[in-house]
């Protein structure tokens, strides 16, 4: 017998002594993850047991717990409260563990239907939560799969955890399949865009990597991890001459920027004379928002952020301040950047973008969107995690001062240097800066009010119209827009405070992250009891709508509102600009960009999936109605979605 | 997958149409508002503008209607935009047609009062 015949008969062998132990080890789970304690010795099966003449019989004398119970027991210590995963046989062995062993608890398996969609659930899950979310997947076509969600996490600095199936040694493969679903390193594909990954060829080493990449996810600036599972560390017993040992994990501190720049910084704001903020990416935490309005009152200086599309492109990654406060200058960011005489980019890659005006005519060109003299500063992390290959770094920006350090880490410090810089005279004037940004900013929050204003009673129904028509239905509710941007409405009608009301966009912008991604938000939210609105975009949700399903099978409640245009809107742009600037209209511009003829009822393709839905809706009369049905039916736990038609922009 | 940019006016449109309303230019008066719908549909503005021309701001495309520009002014940013816009020449979009929208355009409803909207 060779050896590998008798490693192979050996795990066939304990398999069913697992399965047949499996209830018994569930009941136990709960205590059996406590907490980086040593795992204790196990005995090993037999490798030379021999099979009865009964299989069903034989199968069941194999001693000793998988390795991937042990797996378990190191996602238990990380607190992971559920896994994501569509199922995969490079995974069997760890898939049996979480919902035997583990007891389908604290992680509890949520089935999905598409690798792609396990990833953006686990995006969202993050940014409204503060936690990862592991995924498993295949290690080749589960990570092909879910690779463009690895990409849109990336480059939204977000931990998405990965835990790929896959069997490295060649003689332990079925022929067949489970051939071309191996690979020599499964981590390569994402290797470009995550921000570390590993191979273990040990349960240790798989306890100590998976610990790691939990640390190195959540280090900022944060990222996507990779970690392999084996399927023979999967399904082999635990060696009893082994004892197995979870590593504490000790959550790092972020990183501050430097002393004496933040010092050179707070002079830099206390004598200025328009210091403006654009925010991205700054707000980890609900703290980062405080701190930054803490700062911006100190200061009474301008802020920009949270708001999607713009051109500049600023500001649409997190919630950093709200969309009310006087000193909020988003509504009139070209004029605020424009006038300020010191800029501070605080977690923004595309700085470059937010101070320049790019022209995209025959010829591409460029010019400044500041003042001449405008000093220009960045506070980031983003400098200690760039890779060469794909480009979301964005174009360089010469800047005065380049601070390297977290954002939100390094406000309080920033806060303290400004506070002892304060003289009275200073203050006077910050007083009267502040009365001047605070009416300049009603007034611009007033007149995109009169914008909104019009074409009130069109159908199809302006993307203004449904915005207000949403906010009419959930403002006095404890509400979270867990994705959808509308064109920009929601953030100039909807007032915005509290961290979690705006999780920004993609990062990526690949399309297929809206659905997904705000039912894993909504995941989130659920058990803080929060009313999840996700507005939906019509050809995003086609990339990948069986998470529709998952959303009713998982009782996740989502208040879903189809943003119905019916094309791809921003493609068909493109084309519009092609055709006329080749001099041949625009007539054919909508071949290839239209999903229409016939349209997609969204309603129905969510009621086959056990969701309430109405719709489509193109009397705007009839949305608050129907946004009212369908909140109760949120409020009672379940998903609902009302389709409306809009107008493409 | 998609890019994300826009295409729109000038932001020199942006800030004139925000100046007010202007009185239409007599050239203006010759076009028909029921030809001008069909052409605004047909040459896809209100991919940007939307289709009542009230504008968006995703993509700072700015209204067109029912307050605009002098019909010259509107010509000129139709024919030789000053950023994202696509350049509308003479031969896809003839001086007539572009009357026509200009008339749609300002035929638009007025906006709704304030109080109509939640706060």
């Amino acid at each position: 017998m060779s050896q590998s015949d008798e490693v192979s008969k050996g795990r066939r062998s304990f398999l069913l002594q697992a399965a047949a132990t499996g209830a018994g080890a569930a009941a136990a789970a709960a205590t059996a993850a406590a907490a980086q304690a040593p795992t204790p010795p196990q005995g090993a099966a037999s490798p030379g047991a021999s099979p009865s003449a009964s299989p069903s019989v034989s199968e069941v004398r194999s001693e000793g717990r998988p390795g991937s119970d042990y797996m378990v027991d190191v996602l238990k210590s990380l607190g992971f409260e559920y896994i994501c995963a569509n199922p995969g046989s490079s995974f069997r062995g760890l898939h049996e563990s979480i919902i035997n062993y583990g007891g389908n608890s604290r992680p509890e398996l949520i089935t999905c239907m598409h690798e792609e969609s396990s990833v953006a659930m686990a995006h969202g899950y993050f940014k409204a939560e503060g936690t990862p979310l592991p995924v498993m997947a295949h290690g080749t076509v589960g990570i092909q799969h879910a690779s463009m969600a690895v990409y849109n996490a990336w480059c939204d600095r977000v931990p998405v955890y990965l835990i790929l199936g896959n069997t490295l040694d060649a003689t332990m493969r079925q022929p067949g399949v489970e051939w071309v679903h191996s690979v020599q390193d499964a981590a390569a594909l994402v290797r470009d865009f995550t921000k570390w990954d590993d191979s273990p060829v040990s349960l240790q080493h798989f306890g100590e990597s998976a610990v790691r990449a939990y640390k190195m996810a959540m280090t900022p600036p944060s990222g996507p991890v990779v970690i392999v599972a084996d399927t023979e560390l999967q399904e082999q017993p635990i060696h009893s001459d082994r004892t197995l040992v979870i590593p504490k994990l000790t959550p790092p501190s972020p990183p501050q920027a430097e002393s004496g720049a933040v010092t050179e910084l707070a002079r830099l704001l206390v004598e200025a004379e328009q210091p403006l903020f654009i925010a991205d990416r700054l707000a980890r935490t609900p703290a980062g928002l405080e701190r930054l309005v803490e700062l911006a009152e100190l200061l009474q200086a301008g802020v920009v952020s949270t708001i999607p599309n713009l051109m500049p492109p600023v500001g649409a990654g997190r919630m950093n301040f709200p969309t009310r406060h006087p000193l909020n200058q988003t509504y009139r960011s070209n004029a605020a950047i424009a006038a300020a005489d010191v800029i501070v980019g605080l977690e923004i890659s595309n700085f470059f973008g937010a101070t320049n005006i790019f022209i995209d005519q025959v010829e591409r060109t460029t010019r400044p969107a500041i003042r001449p003299d405008a000093k220009l500063i960045t506070l980031n992390s983003t400098d200690l995690i760039q890779k060469a290959n794909y480009q979301d770094f964005q174009r360089y920006a010469a800047v005065n001062m380049a601070l390297t350090g977290d954002g939100e880490a390094t406000l309080p410090s920033l806060i303290e240097a400004v506070r002892r810089l304060l003289t009275d005279q200073r203050k006077s004037t910050f007083e009267r800066r502040g009365k001047a940004l605070a009416e300049a900013s009603a007034a611009a929050r007033e007149r995109f009010r009169g914008d909104a204003a019009l074409a009130w009673d069109a159908s199809p129904i302006t993307t203004a119209r449904l915005a207000a028509e949403i906010w009419e239905q959930i403002r006095k509710e404890d509400w979270s827009l867990v994705s959808g941007g509308l064109s920009g409405w929601p953030v100039r009608l909807w007032d915005f405070t509290k961290h979690y009301q705006h999780l920004g966009v993609s990062g990526g912008s690949g399309i297929g992250y809206g659905a997904p991604a705000a039912i894993g938000a909504a995941l989130a939210n659920r058990k803080h009891g929060r009313l999840s609105v996700n507005i939906q975009n019509d050809g995003d949700l086609m990339y990948a709508p069986g998470v529709l399903w998952t959303a009713a099978h998982h009782r996740i409640p989502v208040l879903t509102i189809m943003n119905n245009n019916r094309a791809y809107h921003e493609e068909m742009m493109h084309v519009q600009r092609m055709s006329n600037r080749r001099n041949r209209g625009v007539d054919r511009a909508h071949i290839g960009n239209e999903i229409d003829n016939p349209g997609i009822d969204y309603a129905k393709l969510a009621q086959s999936m056990g969701w309430y839905a109405e719709g489509p809706i193109s009397n705007p009369r009839d949305i608050g109605p129907a946004l009212k049905r369908a909140i109760a039916v949120v409020k009672r736990g379940e998903p609902a979605m009302v389709d409306v038609m809009v107008q493409p922009r | 997958m998609n890019r994300i940019s826009s295409i729109a006016l000038a932001s020199l449109l942006v800030v004139s149409l925000g100046a007010g309303a202007q009185t239409p230019g007599p050239a203006a008066t010759a076009g028909s508002a029921a030809r001008g719908k069909t052409t605004f549909f047909r040459v896809g503005c209100h991919q940007c503008h939307g289709g009542e021309a009230q504008g968006s701001p995703y993509s700072t495309a700015p209204k067109l209607g029912p307050a605009a520009l002098p019909f010259a002014a509107f010509t000129l940013f139709t024919r030789k935009p000053r950023l994202q816009m696509p350049p509308y020449s003479p031969e896809i979009l003839s001086d007539a047609e572009l009357a026509d929208i200009y008339a749609y355009v300002t035929s638009r409803a007025a906006p709704v009062a304030l109080d109509k909207l939640p706060n």
